[in-house]
Parts: C-alpha cells; structure tokens; sequence
C-alpha cells in the first residue's frame, strides 16, 4: 500500500490511571495527529469496553479508516478484541496492531515527561508498522505432530521426556557424545545440596531408551528451512569412527592411541620472564618472609598474607605481580583475582598519596558520617573508591573503625578525626600540602 | 629475662616485681586507646614525659601509658595515682598544671573533673563516677592498671596464674568441666556454651588441632575486641593457651581485623614477649605442652567473622562460608578439629580457672552467666566500653551508666546486635539483657553493640543502612542471601524515597522469611533481623513513609524540604556562607531564603542555625 493510501486511525487509552497516571495520553494524541498517514487520533479512558470497541468502528466508517493502532496494554491481552472490532467494520484484521505502552512504559516507569515521550516513539513505531501490514487471510495446512528438541542437558531432556510422555515423536539433538549437559558435571545442586546425579541419571537413561524419543548424540543441527508445523532438519552426525553398534565402552582404545588427544590444554605463560625486574625483585622480598610454608600448611595458604603485603608496599596490586604470585604459587590468575577483588583490603587500581577512609559503622550513621561523606565527595568532586586526578587523595568507606565514641570519624592515611562538615575543607587543605 | 622454665619460677618473678614497686609512688596513667589516640594522646605522652623529666621528676613519678580505659567520649583520660584522681578531656596545655598542682602539691583542679550531668556536682575519684560505679569490670577492668606493651605489668597483677595452675597438673576433662559448669556461653553473638564447645573438639578424632582467637570484630559499632586486644592482650592469649592445653592443640591463631593496626601491634609485641618468657614454644614451664601462635590479618571482609568463612581466609581462600552438616570442631581449620572463641570469651577463661566456676555463676542471669562488655554508642551521653553482669536493664545502662540520651531528648530505640539484630523500642527499656531475652525481643546480644538512638534516627533509615551493609558484605555465594538483599534494599530506598507503594511491608516480610530459611550461613539468614525487628516494634514508621510520603525522623532527605522561619532568622549570613550549594540567599540583617530547586538537603543550616531558625518539614 502507498503512502498517501495510508488512512490510519490511532486511539489512545488511559486503561483507567494505570497508563494515564504516568503517560500525558492529551500529549499523545496532539503528538500523533499530524503524524504522517495518520487521518484520526484520539484518546478515551477504556479502549477495550464495549463503547470504546464502537468508537473504533465509528471512525472506520466515517473516515473510511484502513488501519487502527489502539496504544493500550500489550497485545496479548485485547489484540483479538480489537481484531474483530475492524474485521466487523470491513478493515482487515491484520491491518490492526497494538501499541504497548503500558506494560513497556507506564507500569515500568515513574517520570511523567520522560515515559509520555517514549510512548509517543512506541506509538510512532507501530504506526510504521501498521504501514507495512499487508491484508492477510488465514488458511489451514497440515501439521506434522513431531518436536525436535536442540540440547540434551536438563532442559532438553526433560522437555523431551514431557513431549513424549504426552505421546508426540520426539527428536533430541546432543552435539556431545553424551546428553546430561552441565548439570551432570555438578555434584550438588543449590539450594537444598542434593546430588545431581540422583535428579539426573534416570531422566538421562529414561530418555535413552524412550519409545517416542529418537535420539542423536554426539550431532549438531546443521540447517532448519520450512515453517509452523511443517519445518525440514538437516542433522549432522559426526563421525565417530567407532562402531558403536558394538562398543562396550572399555575405554582400551583411548589407552592405545598414539596421538593423545588433549583438549583445552595451552602452554602456561612464563610470568617470572615478563615481570619487570626491580618489581620482581621486591615481589621476592615478600615471598622469601612466606615461602616455603611452614610444615602443615601449604604455599598456597599464604597467598592472602603475600597479597596483603604487596598491597601495603604499593598501596595497590599491580597485575604483574598478582601473574608472578599465580605462578610463584601454582595458584590460577583467576583464583588470585577471586581473592584479589573479594577482601576490601586490596585495590587493582594504585590508590592516591593520601587515603582518606570515612568511617560508616552505625554509630557514626546514626551521628550523621553521611554528611562528612558528601562533603568529601562534593570537596575532591569523587566517588567512594575513587582517586582525585591529580594522585593525591583516593577516598574509601569503612564499615567501622571502632573509635564509636567519638563518631563521626575518618581516617586519613593513619591519623583520626573526629569530623565535623566543616572540618573536611580544613583537613583537606592540610594534606593536600603533605 | 630468662626464660621461666618452671611453675615457681613464675610465682618468684611476681614476687619481686610487686616487691619492687612502691604503692605510694605517684602513678599518672593515660589511656592511649584508639579512642584517646584520636584525641591527642601521643602528644600528651610526650609532653608529659618532657615536662616530668625538666621539673627532675621522671624518676620520682611513673608515667603509665595504658589500652583503652573505655570512657572514650571523655577522652583523653587521665588517672592520678594512687589516689586514683581523674581528669577528662585533658588537653596538652593541662600537663604543666597537672603536674604543678596535682603530683606536687597534691591539689585538685577542678576545671578537668568530671562534672555529674544531673547534678552538676565535680567528681573527683575515677570510682566514684557513675560511668565507672554502675559497672563490674572483671574483663576489662586491667586495661587502665597495666601498660599493654609489658607483660611484667601483666604478671605483677596476677597474670599467668591461671595458666600455671592449670600447667601444674589439671586434668583437661576438669578443666572443661570448670568451663561447663560456669555457664560461659560465647560472647561473640551465637552464645553456644563454650565448655560443649570445647569437649565436642577434644574429642573429635585428628592428630592436629588448632585454636583460634576470632578477632575479626566487623559488627559496625561494636569495638571491645580491639580494646581489650589493645589494652590487655595477655589475658586473650592466656585464655588461649588453656584453651589449647585442654583440647589438645599445639598450632593458635589470631584472626585479627585490618582496620584494627594497634591491635595486631599489641597483640605482636604480646606473642614475642611470651616467647621470651617461655611461655609459648616447646615445654612451657616446664610442663611439656608445646604451644605456639600465628597471627593472620583479615581482609576487610564483614563475612570472615562467620567460622568456616574464617577459616577458608586462613586458608588463603576467599572467605565464603559452607555449610556446616559438619562442624567446625570436627573438620575445621585444613579439615583438622578447630576451636574458634571470640577475643572476650578466650579473656574470661583465666577469670575462671582462677576463681572458680561457683564465683563466674554468681554473677548474671539464670542462663547467661558472667559479665558482658558493651559498647555503648550513639545518641548517649556516655560513649563508651561498658561492662556489667548479664541480667542488668537495659535503663540502667543507658541511663545509669550512660548519662541518658543527649539534649534530653526522649529515648527511641536501642540496637542491639549489629546488623543481625534488632531494634529495642523504650516500652522494653526494663528488659534484663541476657542471651534469651535479647532473642525473645526480637533483637539478639551479638558482639555487644548498643546504638541508642532518639527521636531524631528514623527506623526505615537503620533498617535501610543494615541492609546496604549487608548487601554489601554478602559473599554471593548462595542467590537468597546475594539477591535477596538487593531487592530488600531497592523496597527500602523507594520507600525512603517516597516511591513507596501499598503491600511493600508484605513484600518485605516475605523477603525476610525467604531469607531467614534458605540461606547458607548466619550472615543471610539473621540478616533480615533489622528489618522484621523495625517492622514489628515501627510499623506506624513504615506506613507513614509509604502513605503520607513523609518521614517523621526528618531523616530521609526526599521526604523534607528545610525552610527559614522569617521571624526568627537574624540575617547573620552565617547558614549563606556555610551552604555547599549556594541555595541561600539574603541581605545582611534580613530573613534569608532557600531556593528549593537548589538546596541538596545536607542538613548544614540546620546545624550551624545559632537562633533555631531552619525549618525542617
């Protein structure tokens, strides 16, 4: 249909106050009416009630309406409803869409100006769509009565088992040699701790050997073209080179073969020859206090002291030395980094010449440690965790310093204060000299 | 000092120290607890000694610089001994006159006493003042007699006796029936009985034991760990030492908070001084038990004071807690048997053994026995350490001991418990705290933080800053704890915000019990006590916030706007000058005004107003 053939009636609905307590709907209809191909637009308070359905099909007659966009609640609710309300007065139904703009606006948003905008743009949307519907009409075809399921961990076989117990052809696509997926590789579950293999392996051997179910492991679906209900799979199965209509699964072969197959496994990086050497050297100075452990204990367990100091030394970790620490230890990078990013104690960024840490524990809440907070904030223009560009100050929080006497209190570098709004300027001056 | 390789040759050392110690010789004991450092005490030490050593008096006059006396808010403290004279807020120009009038010519200075709040009348005798009278300080009461860098002093007192007596030939199943018998419960908030504790380890099976002193004290509010550790660390370590000799154990460890550098000092010097004397390292005193400590810094996480949280961090793990279908005491510590005692629980040890379980159970409550040291905050008069027998009212502390509540203003709220405990509104201000009482109220003892609060904290805003806390803290390791504080804190900011709508305080609950019954360790599953307790006690709070949109603490910024009251404002300029964000605006002697758009809330108007002329609404 051509542009200027477009004679589109937009209606707006307040739903009561659940849209038009936050969406301007007046604002709407006067953004929307000289919208082009829009030929009527207007706003009443329940589109859906029997003379809201009327006023549609009103404007269809007397405009000679050839498509309708009711911005209401999502279509799922009322798209039928307003269907029939065009079908009734000649238009085709699938030239009707609804525009959401109450479940995808006014419930999920609080400004006014900021969510009638929005609407405005969803309404424009689907007037673009409603331009580019076709007159459609609905015709029946055969439907195949058969699912393929793609992914055998515990989603996929239990839909399978679910489909095929409701007696349907199932066909359950593995791309592993074996269907169990991830769950299978848990050993418990949360919340309740129960072993997963218990929940799993039935299902696993239930599926298996399903009458209705076929299934294909160690395969992937390499083409899917066709539509509802009469959809064409192309399945790759992958060669295995085993014939497995006879393999017991011994396992012997594995031990045989002459070219071990090793997946996932890279060189290690050589950490210790990337370190820069005075850095490497300092790093060494902590390991030698720590390394090696002390009978009973192992090397790893001292990684949190090791970090500790290194964090003291250079008021922060730097990466090198957490990658020579990793390999120093034989404790993995991400493991450090758990570690490293857990404990407050420890920044990955280097921390300014002065750390500022304002105390937030109840005592000092309750005497008002926010106050001296903002004023920090508001005074070094930074964030909680942040330093000041210029290196000088880095400013922190702390759950409590246990000086509560003497609330509110921060510490600056190792020195307390008992802090007033005031005195932040004050201090501040003071060390930005030091 | 060589080392004490016997039983007597502890009981001849004491002898002679306290041989050698004059009585009457003129004692000025300072407290350089954290409290006091803040308030200038390091300077005063020196000024002391330079001023005692010019007037030739530094030989004559024993400076003692002492842990945390506990009467923080008055801080510096100053004793004068032996009359056991007492000066506050004591100040380094007051050093010369202390000496001149009080250590020379034996006269009062008035205008450093302490001045009764109700009375108005000067006290003059540290024991006479209701802060301290009111109080039985059986744990803490050393730390302003001893210096906590000299076990000498330690000894001279009486330190060490316990453990000699027990090295002298106690079987360890009597000692942990001394320790059942006493009733002593944990004092680091679960209360569980502490001989049980230490029978389940004995006898669990393991060649290895360990014993550890949790010193990870991260209730915010709550700091008597770090004043005893500070101020007396040989009492943890000779509770600990028992410990060890009864279950068992050759390997200790202290778990100490990295926000608490003095107290790991102290505690360092503490452990090498042992070792000099032998009384850590192989045969102590000649008894043959081997024991010896490490110290381990914590990382700044809330969570490494739950147990298996603590020992996964010495473990140099991440310290996520598990869960415990086995006990600590059983596989603990590198899955060895592991006993772990809050700091006050290992410092009452040697009380006991020295003076008997029929002296420990005369003291408190049917089933919460001995003392308990509280730190109380807040809106008190009396900030401070405090310790009492369990059973003593909740009036009595806070305004027996703590002087009532700032400005006279009427008493809200006590909370009690840190962010796993509660709220005790004043209807229950005659409630004996104990264990079971606290827990029966809603609230729980924890660690020992009390935090009075007045008409001036509002409730959703406490509950609000335990939650972000909490959020904060939680390891993430199981959803209900990670996710379900999240979403408690966005209901509870809306409703700050006044964004709150009808059936928040449903959703709130339902919250709370998904929590309370499905999270892995004691940090989720007590977390939602600050909210239930708030709601059950402040529920009209709850309601005004969400229905009327206003906050009657005139707390929640979103909720209150601040005006100036036309008639009262003198136009002296000063709230102009002090407003960060220039939303004042006024001629000289004439009213000022706030521009609405401007003004960010922060409260400094209010404050700095000398003629009450800031509106809060």
């Amino acid at each position: 249909m051509k542009n200027n053939d477009q004679r589109i009636g937009v209606f707006v609905c307040h739903c009561g106050s659940n849209i038009a307590a936050t969406v301007d709907v007046k604002k709407v209809v006067e953004e929307i009416k000289n919208y082009p191909g829009v030929e009527h637009c207007e706003n009443y308070v329940y589109m859906c009630s029997e003379p809201g359905q009327q006023l549609i099909r009103e404007k269809i007659r007397e405009k000679n309406l050839n498509g309708i966009v009711v911005a209401a609640c999502s279509p799922t609710l009322h798209e039928l409803t307003f269907r029939r309300a065009c079908e009734a007065e000649g238009v085709n139904p699938f030239r009707f869409e609804s525009a959401n703009i109450r479940e995808h606006c006014s419930w999920v948003h609080h400004d006014i100006s900021s969510a009638t905008s929005k609407a405005v743009k969803i309404v424009q949307t689907i007037i673009e769509k409603v331009k580019q519907n076709e007159k459609l009409t609905p015709i029946s075809i055969p439907v195949t009565r058969k699912a393929l399921v793609i992914g055998g961990g515990i989603a996929g076989i239990q839909a399978s088992l679910d489909i095929a117990n409701s007696g349907y052809e199932v066909i359950l696509v593995e791309k592993e040699s074996s269907i169990g997926g991830h769950m299978i590789q848990l050993s418990e579950t949360f919340p309740t701790l129960d072993c997963s293999q218990c929940i799993l392996t039935p299902k696993m051997v239930e599926a298996g050997h399903h009458n209705n179910i076929k299934l294909y492991s160690y395969s992937e679906v390499e083409d899917v073209s066709g539509y509802v209900g009469n959809f064409k799979v192309k399945i790759k199965k992958k060669p295995r080179y085993v014939d497995y209509e006879k393999c017991t699964g011994c396992g012997d072969c594995m031990t045989h073969c002459p070219v071990h197959y090793k997946p996932h496994i890279q060189p290690k990086p050589e950490y210790s020859k990337q370190i820069e050497p005075r850095l490497k050297k300092e790093v060494d100075q902590i390991l030698k206090n720590y390394l090696p452990a002390q009978e009973g204990s192992q090397d790893k367990e001292m990684l949190v002291l090791i970090l500790q100091d290194i964090n003291l030394k250079y008021n922060y970790l730097p990466e090198q030395a957490l990658k020579y620490v990793s390999e120093r230890l034989s404790v993995s990078l991400p493991q450090i980094y758990h570690v490293a990013t857990f404990y407050t104690a420890f920044s990955l960024t280097p921390r300014g010449d002065h750390l500022i840490r304002v105390c937030t524990g109840t005592a000092c809440h309750t005497r008002g440690a926010l106050k001296i907070l903002d004023e920090f904030q508001r005074q070094l223009e930074i964030k909680p965790g942040e330093t000041t560009p210029d290196n000088k100050f880095t400013l922190e929080t702390v759950a409590c310093l246990g000086c509560c006497a003497l609330a509110p209190v921060a510490v600056i570098d190792d020195d307390y204060f008992m802090m007033t709004p005031k005195k932040v300027g004050e201090l501040l001056k003071k060390y930005s000299k030091i | 000092m060589p080392q004490l390789k016997s039983i007597k040759a502890l009981e001849d050392l004491r002898n002679k120290l306290n041989k050698d110690k004059d009585p009457q010789k003129p004692c000025i004991a300072l407290c350089a607890g954290t409290g006091c450092i803040a308030l200038g005490a390091h300077k005063l030490v020196e000024t002391f000694k330079k001023e005692l050593k010019q007037r030739k008096l530094d030989r004559k006059v024993d400076l003692l610089v002492t842990g945390c006396h506990g009467f923080c808010e008055r801080g510096v403290i100053v004793v004068v001994r032996p009359e056991g004279i007492m000066y506050q807020r004591v100040q380094e120009n007051d050093v010369s006159e202390i000496i001149e009038t009080t250590i020379m010519k034996n006269e009062i200075i008035e205008r450093l006493l302490y001045e009764d709040l109700s009375t108005g009348e000067k006290i003059i005798f540290e024991k006479d003042i209701p802060f301290y009278k009111h109080q039985q300080r059986l744990v803490f009461g050393n730390n302003s007699r001893i210096s906590p860098v000299s076990i000498e002093d330690y000894i001279a007192i009486g330190g060490y006796t316990a453990l000699a007596k027990v090295l002298s030939g106690m079987d360890p199943d009597e000692i942990i029936e001394i320790i059942n018998k006493s009733g002593l419960r944990g004092r680091g908030g679960g209360g569980f009985p502490t001989g049980r504790k230490w029978q389940s380890c004995r006898d669990a099976e393991g060649e290895t034991k360990y014993v550890i002193i949790n010193a990870d004290e991260g209730d915010p509010g709550a700091y008597m760990d770090r004043s005893l550790l500070e101020g007396n660390p040989h009492s943890v370590l000779e509770g600990l030492i028992i410990g060890a000799y009864t279950i068992g154990s050759h390997e200790g460890y202290i778990y100490v908070r990295q926000e608490y550098p003095l107290a790991l000092k102290h505690f360092t010097i503490a452990l090498e001084q042992a070792r000099e004397y032998g009384l850590l390292g192989n045969n102590i005193m000649g008894s043959g038990f081997n024991f010896d400590v490490k110290v381990n810094r914590g990382g700044g996480a809330f969570v490494c004071g739950e147990s298996t949280a603590l020992m996964a961090s010495l473990e140099g793990k991440v310290g996520e807690p598990r869960s415990k279908h086995v006990h600590t005491v059983e596989k603990g510590l590198r899955d060895n048997p592991t006993t772990l005692n809050n700091v006050e629980t290992w410092a009452n040890v040697p009380l006991i053994i020295n003076n008997g379980w029929e002296w420990f159970t005369g003291i408190g409550t049917e089933r919460s026995k001995g003392t308990k040291i509280f730190s109380l905050v807040g809106k008190v008069n009396n900030s401070g350490l405090v310790e009492v027998p369990m059973g003593v009212s909740l009036r009595k502390i806070i305004y027996d001991i703590g002087g009532g509540i700032i400005g006279n203003k009427p008493f809200k709220a006590v909370q009690t418990g840190g962010p796993s405990g509660g709220v005790v509104p004043a209807s229950l201000l005659d409630l004996p705290v104990d264990f079971e009482r606290l827990t029966e109220a809603g609230s729980m003892m924890g660690s020992g933080g009390m935090i009075v609060m007045d008409e001036n904290n509002c409730m959703v805003d406490i509950a609000k800053y335990f939650v972000n806390f909490l959020k904060d803290e939680s390891c993430g390791k199981c959803t209900s704890c990670r996710e379900g504080l999240i979403q408690m804190y966005e209901i509870l900011n809306d409703i700050t915000e006044g964004r709150g709508r009808e059936g928040d305080i449903e959703l709130l609950e339902d919250l709370s019990w998904i929590l309370d019954e499905t999270s892995l360790c004691a940090l989720g599953s007590s977390a939602s006590n600050p909210v239930k307790s708030s709601l059950l006690y402040f529920r009209d709070e709850y309601e005004t916030h969400i229905r009327d949109k206003k906050c009657p603490a005139k707390v929640c910024k979103a909720l209150i706007t601040y005006t100036i009251d036309q008639e009262a404002c003198t136009g002296c300029t000063l709230c102009l000058r002090q407003c960060p964000n220039n939303a004042i605006s006024g001629e000289v002697k004439k009213p000022h005004q706030i521009d609405q758009g401007k003004c960010i809330k922060c409260g400094i108007c209010f404050d700095v107003c000398k003629f009450n002329a800031i509106i809060v609404e």
